[in-house]
């Protein structure tokens, strides 16, 4: 660990998540698999989207972003195109992810944007005080729906394999190691990396608890999981009534991502960014006298 | 000013717009200045479209009612067109028998109609030619009855067919037949064009568009993201085409928002990045302005105009958009709103947009319309000296950037309200692009003292921007002048009229007609839209007879800002919102109407009465 870089991340504004919240274990894994990669902040852009951890927008050092409810991804995305040589990590939860900005997760799975999303997965809208997400269990009462919420909870892992990704990871708030090591390899994958970490929201979350997580997750990778395996990743990452699989579940280095697709980016070795400038178009309208 | 038009009516998907795209380009070439206007329904086949082509050896940009010919390819045309027809028109028609019925022969009869059949499909037959060469047999024929050269339109078909020698062969045999045809009981037709004008030779031919997209990619717009959405999508389809040449990032986004979010993140990392819809499309983009506002991030919208409300007139114009552009989306922010008119200031707008979202670090939504989006325009090739590409307090020195401070991004204390910017990536202190509100670093901070002054440092920018950016246009009697050279001086104004976008170019071929061409008629044409300058308005007003405002929308939505920023009514409006963009004619005669009642007033009324009461 690069103490120096990592005191480049500290800042002076004072977190203000509840006591026990997932939150704090992921930021931290964020921060020290940044430090790992040996990237300075002002090397990397960190986007947020709206919730609790979105509230973590200040809490780092880095060029930051911290948007709407929902559209995070698409905004990594462009900022990304913008500029391939800087690295791009979205974060989302549960509630934004999968209800306002479902549109959005399915269009970057699909279009394999070269960025990494980290889902923060609390179970639940914490920062508009506790109501049910696409993904909290049906029948769980919650703030807005005191008798159980009446929908199918949302296969949320079926959805992402459904959908052809790249790279799919699952971490534990509890777990900073195994998390920085998910963060790291996702960073450094090729096109998009969906990362979801299960957190803790002591508040509001009475059934997927701190305690109810660590009895049951575990590292598959270190059990021999072969990222490689589709059917079995698939299997691991679906399967989360007993033991909850964590680790690097599914990857795939020989997809091409969005911009290595663009056949007129063939071959240009600078980026969007630097390319601003005023061009003679004369040659475009050539066919138009 | 000598004006012909020709008109082509069939169903979508007969090929009326290639046979118009024809003409027009080798009308150009022949050294003519060419007006291209469609009207199609939101359908690919069938349905009753049109292309006309109003000519001229001048400058011209407007579509007459009427039309010297009508090119019919099939029976609806002789249908539902024949009214369109002047004095001495030609109806050219393709279908076999066709019996008119008796109110089309007296018409026929009283205007002195020339009616031909053209037999495509004799000909067709003893050619051994499939029926999509009809197109070329009638633009041929066409051809000869304008009196024009064989030879270029072989060299115009034979640029598409260069590479297909059996396909070229017969294009060029289909040329000779349709161009020697004679109407056995017309003999041989000639319309008469007036005498070319050479320069127009070297022209280009382009759409509203087009002229938008050349004009981005001349502004350094390096990502463009969109969703289809009529009359945007011709943007998006014409970046999409240059792709290979600009080596552009294109996206077509799964949604208005996406696009909206991809740009905002294109620009917030540095590049300059575009994207463009309509009406209820825009609506989804308007979160993301508010967000834009926010992170002080600039931005570029186009906002192609349609009748609404909802999915309203996909294929139609209209200019009801402004007061949706000014006002949308949640809180109060800066932000500026500009309207292109023609070919030549959707070129030229492009850069300045840009210039302007980078130099406030606001969002810009630049307003076009379907008139103006697919209208053909015949275009001096554009001026690639004249733009500058200005970045505003944008920050890229390695030794400033090392100077710089986290609360330097958005420092309340800034001059104007715009701090210093820039971009991820740069070796520098780092900060947070937050839609929360904010202190100077972009950590939350929601007290009231750093509310304030951090709204007062967003909406401080509005006022360098209104007081930077240029007056509104004057033009008088067809001659384009210098506002403030003019506008103080002179007589009196007889009218004075007022319009924004698509308006302006209708009006300046009204005032260029021979009824008005000496008359003391103004026209101020409104390119920057909000902030509203009106000053200059003002001061015209208190000088002028009668003042009328001309819009394609049903509440005069610029006579509001303006009655919101200065107090002036304007109560004489010619308004039009049924979807058809001002026709020359019918502009014309709503200008000559309150011409002669002001001369009426005059003779009525001794003492001068003024239009508006400035406040």
């Amino acid at each position: 660990m690069n103490i120096a870089l990592q005191t480049e991340y500290y800042t002076e504004t004072k977190c203000i998540w509840c006591d026990g919240c997932g939150n704090y274990g992921i930021w931290t894994a964020v921060k020290y698999a940044l430090v790992e990669l040996n990237l300075h902040p002002w090397q990397v852009c960190l986007c947020y989207d709206v919730g609790c951890h979105g509230n973590g927008s200040d809490k780092i050092e880095g060029y930051r972003f911290h948007g709407l409810h929902g559209r995070v991804i698409p905004f990594a995305a462009g900022a990304k195109l913008a500029n391939m040589k800087v690295p791009v990590i979205a974060f989302g939860g549960d509630g934004a992810t999968f209800s306002e900005g479902i549109g959005h997760l399915i269009h970057g799975v699909r279009s394999n944007y070269p960025i990494t999303f980290v889902l923060h997965n609390n179970t639940n809208y914490g920062l508009t005080t506790g109501q049910a997400s696409s993904l909290t269990p049906q029948g769980q009462p919650m703030n807005t729906s005191p008798n159980g919420i009446p929908e199918h909870t949302l296969a949320s892992m079926d959805l992402i394999f459904s959908l052809n990704p790249s790279f799919v990871a699952r971490g534990f708030s509890g777990d900073i190691k195994l998390m920085t090591r998910i963060l790291k390899a996702a960073i450094q994958h090729r096109g998009f990396a969906f990362v979801e970490m299960l957190q803790a929201c002591p508040t509001y979350n009475h059934f997927a608890t701190h305690e109810y997580l660590l009895d049951r997750y575990f590292d598959a990778n270190a059990d021999g999981h072969d990222p490689c395996d589709l059917q079995q990743a698939r299997a691991l990452a679906t399967n989360v009534h007993d033991r909850i699989a964590c680790g690097i579940l599914y990857q795939r280095e020989d997809i091409p991502h969005f911009h290595d697709r663009l056949v007129p980016r063939q071959g240009i070795e600078t980026t969007c960014v630097e390319e601003v400038r005023r061009y003679d178009v004369s040659e475009c309208w050539k066919e138009l006298v | 000013m000598p004006r012909i038009s020709l008109k082509i009516v069939g169903a979508s998907g007969q090929g009326i717009n290639s046979i118009g795209a024809i003409i027009a380009k080798g009308l150009k070439r022949s050294g003519y200045c060419v007006f291209g206007y469609r009207e199609y329904p939101s359908l690919i086949k069938g349905g009753h479209a049109s292309y006309q082509l109003d000519v001229s050896n001048e400058r011209i940009c407007s579509t007459e009612t009427k039309v010297n010919v009508l090119v019919a390819l099939n029976h609806h045309g002789l249908e539902l067109n024949m009214d369109e027809l002047k004095q001495g028109g030609i109806v050219l028609h393709v279908t076999p028998g066709w019996q008119f019925p008796e109110h089309h022969q007296k018409l026929i009869a009283e205007r002195s109609l020339r009616v031909i059949y053209f037999p495509v499909d004799d000909i067709l037959n003893r050619l051994s030619a499939r029926e999509i060469l009809s197109n070329v047999l009638l633009t041929a024929f066409v051809w000869s009855m304008l009196d024009q050269d064989m030879d270029a339109l072989k060299s115009l078909v034979g640029e598409k067919f260069a590479k297909k020698k059996a396909l070229l062969d017969l294009n060029m045999r289909c040329i000779e037949e349709g161009y020697s045809f004679v109407d056995p009981e017309q003999g041989t037709i000639s319309v008469a064009l007036p005498p070319p004008d050479g320069a127009f030779a070297s022209h280009l031919l382009i759409t509203g568009s087009q002229a938008m997209g050349l004009g981005s990619v001349h502004a350094g717009v390096r990502l463009y993201a969109g969703y289809p959405m009529t009359p945007s999508s011709p943007l998006l389809s014409f970046i999409a085409e240059l792709e290979n040449k600009t080596h552009m990032v294109v996206k077509q986004a799964e949604d208005e928002i996406t696009a909206a979010q991809i740009v905002s993140g294109a620009m917030y990392m540095g590049t300059r990045a575009l994207t463009a819809t309509s009406g209820v499309g825009f609506d989804l983009m308007s979160e993301t302005l508010s967000l834009n506002a926010m992170i002080e991030n600039p931005t570029v919208f186009v906002l192609a105009q349609r009748p609404g409300p909802a999915t309203g007139l996909p294929t139609w114009t209209a200019q009801g958009g402004l007061l949706q552009a000014a006002n949308c989306s949640a809180g109060e922010f800066t932000r500026c709103v500009i309207a292109v008119s023609s070919s030549q200031d959707a070129f030229d707008l492009m850069p300045v947009a840009f210039n302007l979202a980078e130099q406030y670090q606001i969002s810009v939504v630049v307003l076009t319309d379907k008139q103006i989006a697919e209208a053909l325009y015949t275009q001096h090739p554009y001026d690639l000296e004249k733009a500058d590409i200005d970045r505003g307090r944008l920050v890229v020195d390695p030794e400033k950037l090392k100077a710089l401070k986290s609360s330097d991004r958005f420092n309340p204390h800034a001059e104007g309200g715009v701090s210093l910017r820039w971009l991820p990536g740069s070796d520098a202190a780092t900060y947070c692009a937050q839609a929360d509100e904010h202190n100077a670093m972009g950590a939350v901070d929601e007290s009231c003292f750093n509310t304030k002054l951090q709204m007062e440092k967003r909406l401080r920018k509005f006022h360098g921007l209104k007081a930077g950016l240029p007056a509104p246009r004057l033009h008088i009697g067809g001659r384009n002048t210098k506002t403030t050279d003019w506008i103080d001086t002179g007589d009196e104004i007889e009218l004075l009229a007022i319009g924004w976008g698509s308006t302006g170019d209708v009006f300046q071929d009204v005032m260029c007609s021979d009824e008005l061409r000496e008359r003391k008629i103004a026209y101020l044409h409104y390119t920057y839209l909000w902030p509203l300058r009106t000053e200059e308005l003002r001061r015209l007003a208190m000088r002028s007879k009668r003042i009328v405002l001309v819009e394609q929308n049903y509440q005069g939505q610029l006579g509001m800002l303006i009655r919101m920023e200065c107090g002036l009514d304007i109560w004489d409006k010619i308004l039009k919102y049924d979807g058809r963009p001002f026709f020359y004619d019918e502009l014309l005669s709503s200008v000559m109407e309150r011409c002669a009642s002001t001369a009426e007033t005059e003779q009525n009324v001794p003492d001068f009465v003024y239009a508006g009461t400035p406040s």
